[in-house]
Order: C-alpha cells, then sequence, then structure tokens
C-alpha cells in the first residue's frame, strides 16, 4: 500500500539538523516575546473592558471584537504587505531592505495584538467571575479600593485566569507557525524548507509536530507546579 | 506612498469572490466533517473502555498541540502517499480540517455531556430507563442546548482557519488576494478588504451567537 | 423482603459503608437517620443498584444484585427513588416527566400514560400544574412531581434520599402530607429523613446510622424519648428542639 521509503535522518543529519535547531529557537523567541507583549496589552484593554467610564469601554470591547473576528494569517499579511505602504516610500525601503530580521518583528506586532485581544477576553471574564460579595466583605471591613485591589481582588484574579491564561500561551506558540508565510525562520519554515532539499515531507513535517509537542507538554508540567503552589483548596472547580 | 484606490478591488471582485466560495466550501466541510468526526470521539472520550477511551484521548491531545498548518502540510503529503496518487489540494486540506477540528468538537461535546449533574442520570435510571434510553432523552437533548454556544464558536474559528490553507496554494479568498497582489501590488486595498470581509462574516455570526445565548438563558 | 447481608463499601481507602446488615419487611416504612456523612444516602442509593458495593449482597425479593445475571434496569423499574435535589428534568413538563418512563420503558400509549399520570398529579394535589416546566415550579411541587414521577412506575418500593432537605420550611409539610398518605396506603418505603415528625408517625423501624455503620435500631417511639446509645442521645439532643 505505502510505495514509501521513510527517511527519518533527515531530520538530524547536517545541516538539517542545524537548521532544526535554529528554527527552534527562533519559535521560543517569537512565541516568549510576543507573549510579554500580549499580556501587557490584554491586561490593559482587558481592564478598560470593565471600568465604568463608557467612552473607554466601547474601545477597549471594539478592539477585542476587532481583532479576534480577522484570522491572524489575515492580520500578519497585514501588517507585513498593506501596513508598510502607508509609510513614506524611504521609511517603507528601510523596513524591507534594511532593518534585520523585519519579518521577525513584524510577526511579534501582528501575533501580539491578535493575542491581546484574545487575552483581554480572558482577564475580563476572570475579573467578573468574582463575586460581587468578596468586594462588599473587604470594604466593609475598611480596606480602601486599593488595599481591596492589592489583597483580595488581585490574588484571587491570577488563580482564576492561570488556566485560560496558560491556554493563550500555548496557542501563541502554535500560531508562530504562522509566520513561515513571510520567511521567518522557525521551526515549520525549516522543515518545509527541509521538505525543499530532500523531497521527505512527512518526515520533516513528523518532526516539527514533535517539536511543538515537547513545548506543549513542557509548558503544561510547568504550568501545572505554578498552579500547585498558588492552589487555594476549594476555590476553583476542576471541572476539566 | 499609495494612495487609496478601491478599482482594483472592483476588477478583480469575479476572482475574488470565487476565492470568498472556496473559504465557504472548506468552512462546511471543516464544520460538518469535523462536527461529526467530533461527535464520535467526542463519545469515545466518555467510555469506561480503555481501548476506546485511551486512542481518543491521545487523538484529541495530540491534535490539539499542534499548529494547524502542520496538519493541513501532514495530509498534503499524506494523502497522495496512500492513494497512490495526486489528489489536489483541496481534498488534501479537507481531510487535514476535518481531522484537526473534530479534536476541538470532542473537547466541546464531552465537556457538554460532562456538565450535565449526575442526579439527572440517576434520576432516569430510578424510573427503569437504561442507558441508552436516558442519553437519549435526557442527558444529550439538555446537553445539545448548553453546547451550542461553543459549537457557534468554533465554527467561527473553522471559518477564519481555512484562510490557512494558503499554504498548500489553495485558492482561498486569502490566497486570491495575494495573486492579485502579485500582480497589480496594491497590497494596502487588497489585504484591507479581506480584512473587512472576514470581519463582517464573523462579527455577524458572534453577535448572533450571543443574542441566542442570551435567549436561551431567559427561555429556562 | 430487602435483605442487606454483610454490605461494605469503600471510597478509595475511606469505609463509608461497615458491614450493613438489615431485613425490611413488605408494607415496612423504614427510617434512616443520622449525621452527614453516616453513609445513609450512600446505602439507599445501593438498594437500587445506582451505587455499587464491594462486600456483601442485597437481595431484593429474591434477586441478588450481586448476581451478574440479575438485569438492573428491570430491577428498578420495581424500585422507584425521590432525589434530595428533585431531579426533575428540566426541558420537559411535570406531565412529560411523569410520563417519559412508562411510555419507553412499559410502551404505554400517550393517551393511556397521560391519564395515569394526571391521575398521580392529583394524587399528589397538583393536577394544575401538569404543563408547566420544572423551572417554573416551587421547590415543593416539583417534588411532589418526582413523587409522582416515581409512582407511575407502579413500583413495590420506594426509596426516599433526604427528600425534604433542600425545601423551604413551609413546603416541608406538603410533600410530608404526600409521603405519609404513600405510607398509610401500605407501601413499603425506607426513607433518610430527619423529620423526626414524619418517623413518629408512620415509622414501623428507625435506623440509626453513624461512620457507615448502623449504631441503633428501634421499633417503637421510645427512640426518640429515650434512645439506647450514647452516640444516638448525641444525635437526637442537637436535632430536637
Amino acid at each position: 500500500m505505502l510505495a514509501y521509503e521513510f527517511r527519518w535522518s533527515v531530520l538530524w543529519e547536517q545541516p538539517y539538523g542545524l537548521w532544526m535547531l535554529q528554527g527552534i529557537w527562533t519559535t521560543i523567541k517569537l512565541g516568549l516575546i510576543s507573549w510579554v507583549f500580549a499580556l501587557l496589552l490584554g491586561i490593559i484593554v482587558g481592564t478598560c473592558r470593565i471600568t465604568p467610564w463608557k467612552p473607554l469601554r466601547f474601545l477597549a470591547t471594539a478592539y477585542t471584537e476587532f481583532f479576534r473576528d480577522i484570522p491572524l494569517l489575515v492580520q500578519l499579511f497585514f501588517w507585513y504587505f498593506a501596513a508598510p505602504r502607508v509609510l513614506p516610500s524611504a521609511m517603507e525601503s528601510y523596513l524591507y531592505r534594511q532593518l534585520p530580521q523585519a519579518e521577525f518583528w513584524i510577526t511579534v506586532i501582528a501575533l501580539s495584538i491578535y493575542t491581546s485581544s484574545r487575552v483581554a477576553e480572558q482577564i475580563r471574564s476572570g475579573l467578573q467571575s468574582i463575586p460581587q460579595d468578596q468586594f462588599h466583605a473587604a470594604l466593609s471591613t475598611g480596606l480602601t479600593y486599593l488595599q481591596m485591589y492589592r489583597y483580595v481582588t488581585i490574588p484571587l484574579a491570577i488563580r482564576i485566569m492561570i488556566p485560560p491564561l496558560t491556554t493563550e500561551f500555548l496557542t501563541i506558540f502554535k500560531n508562530t507557525s504562522l509566520a513561515m508565510t513571510v520567511g521567518v525562520l522557525e521551526t515549520t519554515f525549516m522543515s518545509q524548507q527541509i521538505e525543499a532539499y530532500t523531497f521527505r515531507g512527512l518526515e520533516a513535517t513528523t518532526g516539527a509536530c514533535l517539536v511543538y509537542l515537547a513545548i506543549t507538554m513542557l509548558v503544561v508540567s510547568g504550568m501545572g507546579l505554578v498552579e500547585k503552589k498558588l492552589a487555594i483548596p476549594g476555590l476553583i472547580a476542576r471541572g476539566r | 506612498m499609495a494612495i487609496f484606490d478601491y478599482k482594483v478591488i472592483v476588477d478583480n471582485l469575479p476572482f475574488l469572490m470565487r476565492g470568498l466560495i472556496t473559504t465557504f466550501q472548506l468552512a462546511l466541510i471543516g464544520i460538518s466533517g469535523g462536527l461529526a468526526l467530533g461527535i464520535l470521539v467526542g463519545m469515545a472520550r466518555l467510555s469506561s473502555r480503555p481501548y476506546i477511551y485511551y486512542p481518543a484521548t491521545l487523538f484529541v491531545n495530540f491534535l490539539r498541540s499542534i499548529p494547524l498548518i502542520l496538519v493541513i502540510f501532514w495530509f498534503y503529503f499524506l494523502v497522495p502517499i496512500i492513494a497512490g496518487r495526486p489528489l489536489g489540494d483541496f481534498l488534501s486540506a479537507s481531510v487535514a480540517f476535518i481531522v484537526f477540528e473534530a479534536s476541538y468538537f470532542a473537547e466541546i461535546i464531552r465537556a457538554g455531556i460532562q456538565s450535565i449533574p449526575k442526579g439527572q442520570m440517576q434520576a432516569a435510571l430510578s424510573t427503569g430507563l437504561d442507558y441508552k434510553q436516558t442519553m437519549r432523552h435526557i442527558i444529550i437533548p439538555q446537553a445539545l442546548r448548553n453546547m451550542i454556544p461553543s459549537l457557534l464558536t468554533q465554527s467561527v474559528i473553522i471559518f477564519q482557519d481555512t484562510s490557512l490553507a494558503y499554504v498548500i496554494g489553495l485558492k482561498e479568498f486569502l490566497r486570491s488576494a495575494s495573486v492579485v497582489d502579485a500582480r497589480e501590488v496594491r497590497s494596502l486595498e487588497l489585504y484591507t478588504f479581506v480584512g473587512i470581509v472576514y470581519f463582517i462574516f464573523c462579527f455577524t455570526m458572534s453577535y448572533f451567537t450571543k443574542k441566542w445565548e442570551a435567549k436561551k438563558g431567559m427561555a429556562r | 423482603m430487602i435483605e442487606i447481608r454483610n454490605v461494605s463499601k469503600w471510597y478509595g481507602n475511606f469505609k463509608v459503608l461497615d458491614n450493613i446488615n438489615e431485613v425490611i419487611q413488605r408494607n415496612q416504612v423504614v427510617v434512616i437517620c443520622g449525621p452527614s456523612g453516616s453513609g445513609k444516602s450512600t446505602l439507599c442509593k445501593c438498594l437500587n443498584g445506582l451505587e455499587d458495593f464491594q462486600q456483601g449482597d442485597i437481595i431484593i425479593d429474591g434477586v441478588s444484585l450481586k448476581d451478574p445475571n440479575t438485569n438492573l434496569y428491570k430491577l428498578r423499574q420495581k424500585i422507584g427513588m425521590v432525589f434530595q435535589k428533585f431531579e426533575l428534568y428540566p426541558h420537559m413538563t411535570a406531565l412529560e416527566n411523569i410520563t417519559l418512563a412508562p411510555i419507553k420503558v412499559k410502551k404505554m400509549s400517550r393517551q393511556e400514560a397521560e391519564k395515569k399520570a394526571m391521575t398521580l398529579l392529583e394524587r399528589v394535589g397538583i393536577p394544575d400544574q401538569a404543563h408547566k416546566y420544572p423551572g417554573n415550579l416551587s421547590g415543593g411541587q416539583q417534588q411532589r412531581v418526582a413523587i409522582a414521577r416515581a409512582l407511575a412506575m407502579e413500583p413495590e418500593i420506594m426509596l426516599f434520599d433526604e427528600p425534604t432537605s433542600a425545601l423551604d420550611p413551609e413546603m416541608i409539610k406538603e410533600v410530608l402530607d404526600v409521603m405519609i398518605d404513600l405510607a398509610k396506603s401500605g407501601m413499603t418505603m425506607v426513607v433518610v429523613t430527619h423529620e423526626m415528625g414524619f418517623a413518629k408517625e408512620v415509622a414501623d423501624e428507625i435506623i440509626f446510622m453513624d461512620q457507615g455503620r448502623i449504631v441503633e435500631r428501634a421499633t417503637d417511639k421510645t427512640f426518640f424519648s429515650n434512645p439506647k446509645t450514647e452516640r444516638a442521645r448525641e444525635f437526637l439532643n442537637k436535632i430536637l428542639i
């Protein structure tokens, strides 16, 4: 049935092995840097979504809805191909020709903004899930709003939000694979590069799959440890 | 610096619309095929028989750990090998989508069924109904009602995910736009147009999903 | 009619039922009381096979629950159960809740089933609520529908697992009245409850459980004024005013 000879060594023969390692390193860098920006932006937008000030709330909601309803790949293409057209042509040519690793940083922009809109949603829903009475209880003992945030709201919110944020963190690593379409030399790109040179598409793609699998397992076990350290018994119903 | 010139969109509209139709076709296949497979896998995840539970669990956990792009590539290489001849990018993409999205649907279904309190199952059993009858009349109708928002949201995600078929050259909406871009170099207009079209569809879908959710909440 | 022989059950390392032995005769009303965690709900659920147990056996009308040939589904047609949280199907009307099992299991026609269901609703006092959804019924009404639902299968035994514990105080009486009426009509009942007034009126035997064991059995009203064991005395002091 399968008239195909497997040649798994393409994954570690030189120079292919080196390419894979470079790709993995780029994936990690891309994921972590984008995550930091996404978190910062997401927290800001997320808290804006529940302020009592209407204009701010509207802006934040528009931001969230907009970036969630357009595919990430389209957003990436927009930032990479379309947006630079708006710049004066001198800046545009600097961007494409001289800025080292322009595609890497443009991907960071696209990925951060997209992910931040999702993070904002998690933040909003996490904050809203804390029962009102918690705040009432804190305030009734004489704490100020600021103290309440520091000692009650934020510790509770962090614990509630860790599972969904972990999922988001994993998603950002998976989404780094889209950067291959604009020429970022990350894992998926490298696997297809190997395929182009060796015609061993199945092996190369499987190798890339294993990389993402490994990243996922590492993150999940790492976050599991963090959750255990922070856990409050009986607080979160672990449904999943 | 480019001035916004929408003429390029008007001139190429038929071509772009054909791409959009392909997008819809792929999305529909992904949603229906994925849902069908997802129901099977989701139910398997609830089974007490290890030879059913473990393969299903492995399937779901594996597919949810890797990017969709890789799954698309993987089936792009695999399908012709199994069939013995090249079968075209639409078919490979369809298979990839069905398998990938099934893992997400499976989780929604599993969670939906598990969210029904155990007492409902016990009450039904105590009146003499058997397991199959209980699932059919009591558990699944309630679970379905709970699951519909998540299923709708996942469908919107699938619609967006079709853009990834770009990587194997499938002429869906995004790829069609980039083909025009390669010829006319009007990136700003084209990709803005693509973005707006996607936004209109997805936002409308999410809007109706939210409305449905609100309505359902009150009918109880 | 119900024989419980040396039944023990563990959840992991925790022994929730410890060597339970009991015989319940036809037409008897047995009340099981005790502190939370004493295993009384678990014992109740073992009687119709909803919960499994590791040791011992339960024999109902000559049929052993441990026998692999026993058809539990058929057995459950003979035993009705009422739950603490009512557990009415929220997506069906009161009438539909009651007629589902008779139609699907006993293959009754819809008209016949509905006629019987209306009779039962009259018996529990709420025929006018037949077409309402559980969400629109009060707790007391829901529990009475639940009793009607259990009675619809014409069981020989009725199990009640803390039927009034989730009810507002004003509604407890309406449910207890239905149960007393049922007891007086000769139904074999096993009732897990704290309602000592009910027990005083219709119970033939009172079982006091603590930590998985039957600590005391009493067949007359002296249990309430003068329990024989220390543990039962402590318990009654706490719940009786």
